[in-house]
């Protein structure tokens, strides 16, 4: 048994919700866990919590935005309690759009929603003081406050996202493992094979049971199912390959990088701060003991020889964005001419959405998603987080949609269109803006 | 000595709370708090946003219950620009609506209740949990676990994305739900049928087991707000109703809230007190959530639910029921529609029908508000518009809010009844169907 923590800060339990939408594949789960704090769910109060030994619990998750004082204590007292600490969700990673507040004056939004509201009738109003926490000023990242070991952004994150994160973290293999590797059900592995042909491919180590999209479209396996309990023939090969990534094409580094964070569920974002632990780990002895040391040999080389170079080489590695995982045609018969809202008309189901005159965040938001949004024909938001920080938003958007977009508009005009830029470039990621 | 009980935090449940109670030298219950004690400010961050971006920030605000969040902004909206929408968008959402009614009521009873009850109250605190219940009943745990799938994937399918949704738009839904997609749900609704019956039973067992408890605690009258459509239980759409604590019934339509809801800001609690405003504050404090919505529905707009809520009726004797624990009860009863409806759209073929936007859509100066009932009560949104279609103002009547000052007015009935009257020491519980 393997004791987790999770901690609420002002949140929406959506993470939560989304954890809890694995239904049926939690079961075989639910018996390594010892539940130690998750009020959502199980009845242990705060008290508990402090009665906790120090590094006592292996895993907290923590989600939600640092509004509230107790928010912030609470956070710290999870850094004292665990091992490792996650930040789960983009509230925790970035904010979320509770971060869109810090555009105000704490004692703005406390008039507005204690004094102002329409609804107030009886002439009471004014913050409230009594036996509640009180507010932060400004919300900040989690990471500003203490030390986060990983990071799973999204809003929420993709319940296989998660499994796969806890899997990992707790060496307990519950993620989709098959006896089988990829290979064996490959469709180019009698001819074609990519590895053969000196790609990268990490089908030899991942589980069989995908709808092979990657490569029935000519891609390499970037290992989205996670470990297989067996490998095929050309592991060796693979591991030989990733000894020596650093003369790898840029199409193999990005592959790796995937590779990194959907087949090890080490999310990246900003700053690369990676869970340290393993990284620790691999730097001291070449190989992590755990959770690693449970899966086969050549696979625990493999992930090894990935973390290490993406350890010594943080700034080579091109983030993927929400557009490599949508199947819009970029390069489509549409041109954005104007600007459009997005109560304006219909867009088709086959164009991209930016050429179709839309503001899509997909080109500067980071990957994992699977573009759920724009498969229904809504424009992404940006939930996933952005693939650069400390630079203008909005300008850097203008900047990508007219280098690499049916775009007619000049990057002024552009911009000018939009009146709302806060909320339509920095919607989920205002709080963590540098310099506040 | 005066003696301060405080529970920190109040578990199973989406949101902060704690609560205190405080006895008298006497034994007098003194003071009851239900203290709330995180909001985060929408109402304010709102302001400036384009208005048909806030369906897509304000799901944020419950992570149950985000599909209410993001229609009931979009209905504002449209309420505001005076947008009118495609028959197949509306019935597209109220399907996405009740997917989301029927998951959330699961959640509710086979992951935050049931443990209360499996296991009975007195039952060890690190056991009282959804994942025990699954460990000892696992057939009843793989059942749950498969009805709430079902709502979810269904929310999913219709919505975009199961948590915080994006289909819906102002002027309608950015596509309709695909053939194949509808038929793969249309496939295992009779199951989905046949498993709610289940829990049905499950559930009236599990009130006939604490008829005690049900007919003797927390008996509590206040006045109640809910939605109905010309009377029907509706969750989509309707006028507001409210409900006294002797029966008498009154409608306002959505735009008419302010002269019916009226806020009080305690000095305890992060969330406001909700209260009928002719009636005035304490007095006029009134319950949401799904026992509200069945004081204030003439009838259920399905026909099992129907039947349902006759025999609820029947059972306790009265039209309007002030019973807390029957919450539970109508919870089920609300399942039961939300299943009905969501049989019947599936087989409605505008639901597969891509008319569902149209294109008629022009920001306008205005405001508008939008209602619907999501699965913890009646939530409102008012958004005041500029003519460019840039939020000026928003007003929040969330549905949890609207029980706040109710559930602390049940407390305190409670905690009256438990140090005061003894009334715990006599109650009749049964064996505990989880040892």
């Amino acid at each position: 048994m393997v004791k987790v923590a999770f901690w609420q800060n002002s949140d929406c339990w959506g993470c939560h919700q989304s954890l809890v939408d694995l239904h049926l594949q939690l079961l075989p789960v639910l018996p390594a866990l010892e539940i130690v704090y998750w009020p959502a769910v199980v009845d242990f109060k705060y008290d508990s919590l402090v009665a906790r030994a120090p590094g006592e619990i292996v895993v907290g998750f923590i989600e939600g935005s640092l509004r509230t004082k107790q928010d912030v204590e609470g956070t710290k007292l999870m850094r004292e309690k665990c091992q490792i600490i996650i930040a789960f969700g983009s509230c925790s990673c970035y904010g979320n759009v509770h971060g869109l507040a810090n555009q105000w004056s704490k004692e703005e939004l406390v008039r507005r929603k204690f004094s102002e509201v329409e609804s107030i009738a009886d002439g009471s109003g004014g913050e409230p003081t009594q036996h509640v926490p009180g507010f932060e000023d400004k919300i900040v990242n989690v990471d500003k406050i203490i030390k986060v070991d990983a990071y799973i952004a999204g809003c929420p994150p993709r319940s296989e996202q998660i499994f796969g994160a806890v899997g990992f973290l707790l060496g307990q293999k519950p993620f989709p493992m098959n006896d089988l590797a990829f290979c064996n059900d490959c469709s180019l592995n009698q001819s074609g094979c990519l590895l053969d042909a000196g790609k990268l491919c990490y089908g030899p180590i991942t589980s069989i049971g995908c709808s092979l999209k990657c490569p029935n479209a000519g891609n390499p396996c970037v290992g989205c199912m996670g470990p297989a309990k067996t490998v095929s023939a050309r592991a060796s090969k693979l591991n030989d390959m990733t000894k020596n990534l650093a003369s790898a094409s840029s199409g193999d580094k990005k592959t790796s990088n995937e590779f990194l964070s959907l087949f090890l569920n080490v999310p990246l974002m900003a700053g690369f701060d990676l869970s340290a632990d393993i990284l620790k780990q691999v730097k001291k002895r070449g190989t992590p003991e755990t959770p690693l040391a449970n899966l086969p040999p050549d696979t625990v080389s493999i992930a090894s020889n990935v973390l290490g170079f993406l350890r010594d080489n943080r700034d080579l590695i091109d983030i993927s964005n929400v557009c490599d995982t949508c199947d819009r045609i970029i390069g489509s018969k549409s041109t954005m001419t104007k600007v459009k809202r997005d109560y304006e008309g219909l867009p088709n189901l086959e164009d991209c959405l930016i050429e179709q005159g839309y503001i899509c965040m997909g080109p500067v938001t980071r990957a994992g998603c699977g573009a759920l949004c724009v498969k229904v024909n809504a424009p992404c938001s940006g939930c996933y987080g952005q693939t650069e920080w400390g630079v203008n938003q909005a300008e850097r958007f203008a900047e990508t949609a007219i280098k690499g977009f049916n775009v007619s508009l000049s990057k002024d005009e552009l911009l000018a269109q939009v009146k709302d830029k806060v909320g339509t470039f920095e919607k989920f990621t205002l709080a963590s803006r540098k310099g506040g | 000595m005066v003696k301060e009980i405080e529970v920190e935090p109040i578990t199973r449940l989406e949101g902060h709370g704690g609560m205190r109670v405080v006895l008298g030298d006497d034994g007098k219950v003194q003071d009851v708090q239900f203290n709330i004690q995180s909001t985060r400010f929408f109402e304010k961050f709102v302001e400036g946003r384009y208005c048909e971006h806030i369906p897509r920030i304000t799901p944020r605000i419950c992570g149950i219950c985000p599909i209410p969040h993001h229609l009931t902004p979009t209905k504002a909206v449209e309420d505001a620009w005076g947008v009118q929408i495609p028959e197949p968008a509306r019935k597209l959402r109220q399907l996405l609506i009740n997917a989301k009614q029927y998951s959330s009521h699961l959640i509710h009873f086979y992951a935050l209740t049931a443990p209360d009850f499996l296991l009975g109250p007195m039952a060890d605190p690190a056991l009282r949990n959804v994942v025990h219940v699954i460990n000892k009943m696992p057939d009843v745990g793989a059942m749950a676990l498969k009805m709430m799938d079902f709502g979810q994937r269904l929310c999913a399918a219709v919505g975009g994305k199961a948590v915080h949704p994006i289909a819906a738009i102002v002027g309608g839904m950015k596509k309709a739900l695909d053939e194949d997609v509808r038929d793969k749900f249309l496939k295992v609704i009779d199951d989905q049928i046949e498993m709610t019956k289940k829990t049905v039973d499950i559930a009236l067992k599990v009130i006939d087991d604490y008829w005690d408890v049900v007919a003797n605690v927390g008996v509590v009258p206040t006045y109640y707000v809910g939605m109905t459509n010309n009377g029907v239980h509706d969750i989509y759409e309707g006028d507001i109703r409210i409900v006294s604590p002797t029966g008498e019934k009154t409608d306002y339509a959505p735009q008419r809230y302010l002269e019916a809801l009226g806020e009080h800001i305690p000095e305890h609690s992060y969330a406001t007190h909700m209260y009928y405003k002719p009636a005035g504050y304490p007095e006029g404090i009134y319950r949401a959530n799904t026992l509200a919505m069945i004081n204030c529905a003439d009838k259920m707009a399905t026909p099992l639910a129907d039947e349902a809520l006759k025999a609820m009726r029947e059972k306790v004797g009265t039209n309007v029921i002030h019973h807390t624990f029957a919450y539970h009860w109508a919870r089920i009863i609300e399942t039961v529609e939300a299943i009905e409806m969501i049989a019947t759209l599936l087989k409605d073929p505008d639901i597969v029908n891509p008319d569902c936007k149209t294109l008629d859509v022009q920001p306008r100066e205005g405001n508008g508000v939008g209602i619907t009932e999501a699965p913890r009560g009646l939530l409102l949104y008012n958004i005041w518009s500029d003519a460019d279609g840039i939020c000026k103002k928003c007003n929040l009547l969330v549905a949890t809010n609207h029980n706040i000052a109710g559930i602390e007015k049940t407390l305190m009935h409670v905690a009256k009844q438990v140090f005061e009257d003894k009334a715990l020491d006599g109650l009749k519980l049964p064996d505990p169907w989880i040892k």
